[in-house]
């Protein structure tokens, strides 16, 4: 029963910040609010019992991906009065909002093959990285070649040239 | 307990939250922020149904994995090529970045 209201409340805190992501007026604002709402999701992750993927939530997103948007918000300073929001929003949020709309009741009408109603399973730490090193060794590899692309790419196009 | 669909409603709505970001925005930092959000809830979606239909192969949770690998990887990219449009044209805002617009 406690778990379940906790979960009501983390669930509640994640919608509410990322609420305040998309609706606040200031960048930096929107930048706390999206480390809370990381953080959140990676509770959320603790409540499915995934505790590796709670861990790297934490580091990954709530420490190095917010730190570099801060950053980046810091180098492309916005002018001041200048709009956040394009003329299109409204129409944006009447299809976010059918969106949410479909999604929510095709998530909730459909019965899913294989759910007892059981308890979520404990994802042991052990388990992934037996399923990552052995059954997913060649896209793992993958993915790091990908990563070091990309890390290379970004230092490539983000260099001061001379005479720039 | 919490059933499955408590996850997938909530990750449902989170998705649409950062679609309405994406749509809605001008700046191309703001954007990205927005990505990550359906991200992190496409995340929740395949975890979610990892752990309750699932449990013994766990492709979900090494799916979630990769999400996280490759969206660290474009945020690097991204926010370098905001860096480059910034340094070239003194603004963020991708409403101006139509040079390649026809």
């Amino acid at each position: 029963m406690a778990t379940e209201i906790l979960w009501w409340i983390f669930a509640a805190a994640i919608v509410g910040t990322a609420l305040g992501v998309v609706f606040s007026g200031s960048v930096i604002h929107s930048a706390i609010f999206l480390i809370l709402s990381l953080a959140g999701v990676g509770a959320m992750y603790l409540f499915l019992m995934v505790e590796f993927l709670a861990l790297v939530q934490f580091l990954i997103y709530g420490g190095a991906v917010t730190v570099l948007i801060l950053l980046a918000l810091m180098l492309t300073r916005m002018g001041a009065g200048e709009k956040v929001n394009g003329s299109q929003a409204p129409a944006g949020f009447m299809v976010a909002v059918a969106l949410a709309a479909i999604l929510v009741s095709v998530a909730v009408r459909t019965a899913w093959p294989g759910d007892t109603g059981d308890m979520p399973h404990n994802i042991a730490i052990e388990a992934v990285s037996e399923k990552l090193f052995l059954d997913f060794g060649a896209p793992f590899v993958i993915a790091s070649a990908l990563l070091l692309v990309a890390l290379i790419g970004a230092i490539v196009l983000a260099r001061q040239e001379d005479g720039e | 307990m919490v059933p499955l669909e408590n996850y997938l409603a909530l990750s449902a709505i989170l998705f649409s939250i950062g679609f309405y970001g994406v749509l809605a925005r001008r700046n191309a930092v703001l954007i990205l922020m927005s990505i990550e959000l359906m991200l992190n809830a496409v995340s929740i979606n395949f975890i979610a149904f990892a752990a309750y239909l699932d449990p013994d192969r766990i492709i979900g949770a090494i799916f979630a994995v990769f999400v996280i690998t490759v969206a660290a990887a474009e945020v690097g990219l991204a926010l370098a090529i905001v860096i480059r449009l910034f340094r070239n044209r003194a603004t963020s805002n991708v409403d101006e970045a139509a040079i390649m617009k026809w």
